[in-house]
Order: C-alpha cells, then sequence, then structure tokens
C-alpha cells in the first residue's frame, strides 16, 4: 500500500506537507524509474497503446486488400504479404488494436466481478464467504484454458465481445481472493475502527477507506494480467476458436499456421513477436510497479 | 490431529468440491445460447421432426436441473456416456489418451523441476552475478512467450531448416528392427514438445525458488550456522536448500492444471494424441457428451494433485498443524 495515509488536513497549516493527486503519481514514477527494466517495460507498454491508437494513421498499406500474395519480406513489405497479398506490418499494427482492446476488456470485466465478489466476500464472512472462496478455490485450481474452450467452443457464432466475457467472467477469482485479503485486513485497522466509530456508513467504509488502500494491488495485478488474456485470446484463436471477423495476433497466426513452412515462416513470426514484446512489456511494467507501490502479490 | 485423520478429513471435503465442479461444467456447456444441438448442427437445416426425435432421445427436452441430475448420477456411476461423433463410450475415448499425456507432462516436468532448482539456487547465492542476471532474464521470455508460438518456432527451426527433430507427430511411420529403435523415435519426438512444455513452467518455479531461497538464506539460523564454521556447501544445500523448497512443493500441485492448460495446445500443434488434443478436436465438432466427461476427468486429476501436494506438504514441513 503507497502512503494514502496523507489527508485533507494540508489546508490548515502553511507548513504541512501538501500532497496532491500529481505528487502521488510521481512518487510512484520516481521510484518505477530507478529500475531500467521497469523504464524499458513502461516504453512497451506506452509504444504498444500509441501504435493501437494511431493505427489507420501508421498503416502503410490497407489491411483489408492485398496484392502479390506469400511475398517474404523485403522492403516493401518489411514483414512479408500473407496468402490473399496483404500486408503483414499493416495487419500486425491493426492486430494490435484487437489484442489489447481484448486484453483491457477482458481485465475490466474480471475486475467489476471480482472487486464486488472479494468487497461481499471479505466484508460480510461467515457462510458467504466460505462460498464464494470455494468457488474460487475450484475455478482457480482447474486449467483456464481448458474452461475457455469448453465455454468458447458452445458458441455456434463467437463475436470478439463474447470471448472477452467469458475470459472475464473466468477470471474474476485472481480479483476477488486478493481483494477478499486486503479487506480482511483493513477491516481491522485503526483508521476504519475511526471511520466507523464516528458513524460512516458500511457502505462508505468500503469505498471510501478500504477501497483506495487495495487499490495498488489491485493495479499491479491488472498489468500482469492483461498480457494473459491477450495470450489466451490468442490461443483460442490460434485453436479455431476466435472471431474470424476481428483480426487479432492470434487469428493472424491461425491463418499463417495453414500455409506454415519453411516458405512461409513470417506469417506466424512477426504477430507472434508482437505478442511477446507485449506480453514482455506489460511483466516488466508490473514488476517495477510492483516495487514502486510496495505491493506483494505472486503472478499467476 | 495426526496425518491420519488429515487425510481423512481432507477426502470428505473432496466430495463437496467436486460437486461444485460439476456444476461450473455444466453451467460453462450450457452458457451459450440455445441447445447444444443448434450449438453442433450450427447453421444447417435439419428436419423439425428429426430435431425433434435427437432432443427426446438425448434427453435435452428437459429441465437443466433435472439434466444436470441425469449426467451426474451417470458420471458417479463411472459412466460419461457416448461421443456424438464416433458413438463411442467416452471414458474408453479418453482412456487410450491418458497415458501419452502423462508421459508428455512427467517428462517435462521433471525437467522443470530439476532446471528450475538448479539454476534458482545458483542465481541465490550469486545474487546479482551475471548467472542471475541471464537466469532471470531466461524466465522473464519463460513467462513472456505464448507456448504455441514458441512451438511453432522451434518447429520451424528444428525440425524444418536444420532437420535435427521430426515435425509433428508421435513415431516415425517405418517398422522398427528392434523395439530399442522404435523407443528411440518415440523419445525423439517427444523432445520438442515436452521442452516447450517444461520451458513455461521452469520459469515460474525458477523464480519461486529464486525469491524463495533468498529469503531463507537471510535469516538468523543460517547466519549461525556460518558463523560456527559450517562449511558454505553445507550451509546451502543441507541448511538452506531443505527449507527453501517447501514452498515449491504447494506449488507443484498446481503444476498439473498449468501443464493440462499447456498440453491443449502443444499436443494440437505436434499432434501428440493425448488428452490436449483431443479436447480441441471434440471442441471442435461440439461433441458435448465427451467435451463434459473430458472436462470432469481433467478437474479430478487436478483435485487429486492438490490433495497429493497438500499431504506432501503436511509431510515435509513438520511445523505445520493440520487444520
Amino acid at each position: 500500500m503507497g502512503g494514502r495515509l496523507e489527508g485533507k488536513s494540508g489546508k490548515k497549516s502553511e507548513n504541512v506537507y501538501k500532497p496532491s493527486k500529481a505528487s502521488q503519481f510521481f512518487i510512484v514514477w520516481r521510484k518505477l524509474r530507478r529500475s531500467k527494466l521497469a523504464v524499458f517495460g513502461t516504453g512497451i507498454v506506452l509504444f504498444m497503446s500509441l501504435v493501437a491508437l494511431l493505427a489507420p494513421i501508421i498503416i502503410p498499406f490497407s489491411p483489408e486488400f492485398g496484392g502479390t500474395p506469400l511475398l517474404p519480406p523485403s522492403t516493401a513489405h518489411i514483414f512479408g504479404t500473407d496468402a490473399l497479398g496483404r500486408d503483414m506490418f499493416s495487419l500486425v499494427i491493426y492486430g494490435a488494436r484487437i489484442s489489447l482492446y481484448v486484453g483491457v476488456g477482458a481485465v475490466s470485466i474480471e475486475l467489476l466481478i471480482g472487486i464486488t465478489v472479494g468487497m461481499i466476500a471479505g466484508y460480510s464472512g461467515g457462510k458467504i464467504d466460505e462460498l464464494l472462496m470455494r468457488i474460487a478455490d475450484v475455478i482457480f485450481s482447474l486449467p483456464t484454458l481448458m474452461l475457455l474452450i469448453v465455454a468458447v467452443s458452445m458458441f455456434a457464432v463467437r463475436g470478439i465481445q463474447t470471448i472477452m466475457l467469458i475470459m472475464g467472467i473466468l477470471g474474476w477469482p485472481w480479483i476477488a481472493r486478493m481483494v477478499r485479503s486486503e479487506f480482511l485486513s483493513l477491516r481491522e485497522t485503526t483508521f476504519v475502527e475511526a471511520a466507523r466509530s464516528i458513524g460512516a456508513s458500511k457502505w462508505r467504509i468500503i469505498l471510501r477507506h478500504i477501497l483506495p488502500n487495495a487499490l495498488s494491488t489491485i493495479i499491479v495485478l491488472v498489468t500482469v494480467e492483461i498480457p494473459w488474456y491477450i495470450f489466451y485470446e490468442a490461443t483460442l484463436s490460434f485453436l479455431g476458436f476466435g472471431d474470424p471477423s476481428s483480426p487479432s495476433w492470434g487469428i493472424l497466426m491461425q491463418r499463417g499456421y495453414l500455409h506454415f513452412s519453411s516458405q512461409g515462416w513470417w506469417m506466424i513470426t512477426f504477430p507472434g513477436l508482437a505478442i511477446f514484446f507485449t506480453s514482455l512489456g506489460f511483466n516488466l511494467f508490473g514488476d517495477g510497479l510492483r516495487d514502486a507501490l510496495d505491493v506483494t502479490t505472486r503472478g499467476r | 490431529m495426526t496425518l491420519r485423520t488429515y487425510v481423512i478429513r481432507r477426502l470428505i471435503v473432496l466430495i463437496p468440491t467436486f460437486f461444485l465442479i460439476s456444476i461450473i461444467i455444466f453451467v460453462l456447456i450450457h452458457l451459450a445460447p440455445g441447445d447444444p444441438l443448434s450449438a453442433m448442427f450450427g447453421p444447417r437445416v435439419i428436419p423439425p421432426e428429426v430435431r425433434e426425435q435427437i432432443t427426446k432421445k438425448m434427453g435435452l427436452d428437459k429441465p437443466l436441473p433435472v439434466q444436470y441430475l441425469v449426467w451426474l448420477s451417470q458420471i458417479l456411476r463411472g459412466d460419461l456416456g457416448y461421443s456424438y461423433l464416433s458413438k463411442r463410450p467416452v471414458i474408453e475415448m479418453i482412456a487410450v489418451r491418458i497415458p501419452s499425456t502423462l508421459e508428455l507432462m512427467l517428462l517435462a516436468e521433471i525437467a522443470a523441476v530439476t532446471t528450475a532448482i538448479v539454476l534458482g539456487v545458483i542465481a541465490a547465492v550469486k545474487e546479482y552475478s551475471l548467472v542471475d542476471a541471464a537466469c532471470s532474464l531466461g524466465a522473464l521470455i519463460g513467462y513472456s512467450t505464448p507456448n504455441f508460438w514458441m512451438a511453432l518456432l522451434l518447429i520451424l527451426v528444428f525440425a524444418f531448416w536444420l532437420g535435427w527433430f521430426p515435425a509433428v507427430g508421435m513415431h516415425a511411420d517405418i517398422k522398427f528392427d528392434t523395439p530399442f529403435e522404435a523407443l528411440f523415435d518415440h523419445l525423439h519426438h517427444l523432445v520438442l514438445p515436452a521442452f516447450v512444455l517444461a520451458f513455461g513452467w521452469t520459469a515460474y518455479l525458477f523464480r519461486l525458488v529464486r525469491s524463495s531461497m533468498l529469503e531463507v538464506l537471510r535469516q538468523d539460523y543460517i547466519t549461525t550456522a556460518r558463523a560456527k564454521g559450517v562449511k558454505e556447501r553445507v550451509v546451502i544445500y543441507k541448511h538452506a536448500l531443505r527449507n527453501a523448497l517447501l514452498p515449491v512443493v504447494t506449488y507443484e500441485g498446481y503444476s498439473i492444471g498449468f501443464m493440462l492448460g499447456g498440453a491443449v495446445v502443444i499436443e494440437e500443434v505436434f499432434n501428440w494424441l493425448g488428452l490436449g488434443n483431443f479436447m480441441v478436436q471434440i471442441a471442435r465438432t461440439r461433441d458435448y457428451p465427451a467435451l463434459m466427461g473430458l472436462s470432469t476427468i481433467i478437474a479430478l486429476m487436478v483435485l487429486i494433485a492438490n490433495l497429493c501436494a497438500d499431504i506432501a506438504y503436511a509431510i515435509v514441513d513438520p511445523r505445520i498443524r493440520y487444520e
């Protein structure tokens, strides 16, 4: 937990150190900057996000219409062309949009469910807590990819949103468990007791006092979860359970796999590299944040 | 409480857990809108009377809770039903594929555990050295690389370009003179998939061993041992390593889940005819009795592995109180 203890008492005296939202950000950044790897990771994450946002401007060729098929990498097409003659470089850049969208989207759904369940379990305790945590444990121990395949394969039409939703629904135990344990420990702290003693309502305590203090742990977990969802979507797509109308990196690799031989190596290599670097970036960034925010969690 | 009562209690807890798992699997299968038939046939047009007939025959006309209970009573009797496509008993189809998966997982597990422990100890003892940095970098690459991508790259380099290993399959399609040759050929096919499966897990285990070892090495009793003049080798291997490996035992319980997840993709890429490859195949054809049966079996395997890890932990750690 970061130094969130500073309240709004600063206005009373001129001599008191006045923290603001910006300073909190800079404190973290200053700590993060100490590790070169963390800076590198932050760089990759920012770079990939920019690529995803600016994709329509950056791409040199249309990702929809092609020229000569199966061209190896050259100066004109640095990543080569695919079976329909589309420029792989443009496709990979466009894929960043979809893959990052899926990653961030699934994590958002997971957060929504996970925080709610974790709060309920951690604050209420007793039988409800036990039941919720047992369900979490079970989902936890089963191979996530297997559950995803089982759920996704039963949909006759698979949209990218469906896949995202299923991933989010199956991912909540990770967040819920952590939020719950934060709640259990924070519930007993003096500042929560103080809030309770001055008559703060249950929801005010949860939302204003406990949740903000659990925030740094949540942020770290989310950072390392995003590449997992990018992985899962890529794997599902590669195995043929994806949404072919949304050409994510996984879909590109699945298409490349059909022409996979020593002649068509570029079609799987470059989308894979994109996943690798994105994942590396998020992992390094997450590790850096973990140290900077002084959080102890263990990744998946 | 003795170890025996602890084991018995854990076995009893297994029962509600299993029910929970069966409910989760059933719900997942029925998460998609429409009945499994529409998923099976997709947009294809089938005559309504045929549809009705199949629906009745498979009991899909009954309400979901009833369907669940029917299915549950079947699996409790060891009957996983019949596959839609091959019409063969699901349990038989699963049984023939278990050995290939276990073999792959076992080899990967042994490789991962030994590598992770050896490198983890070296990295911890020589913290901040070049070796430590190199191993940590390797681990970082390990969990940033999608396993199927790595599998494809290895096939590309070692099978297509260099020709050192066969690209796919479990054995060559030729007649072998001696069983020894056949075994060698089989192991030759096993190298690449086992390597990919082991790589990701090694990365996780390495991190765990390293941090756990670092923590133990900072404790007072290690300083005491050193102060007594105990040789550094003995301090590390006898005093520190034993305690540092305790968390590894718990973590190993998760390994079967991790490995089975990895096996799904890796077996598919290498055309290794095991459970993972089977899962992809039946999911593609939406063979849902088979899918439900296989998920249940895999869940059971994971449950038992976790139980074994917990019991092993209770045995190796004398400090643990059976709660």
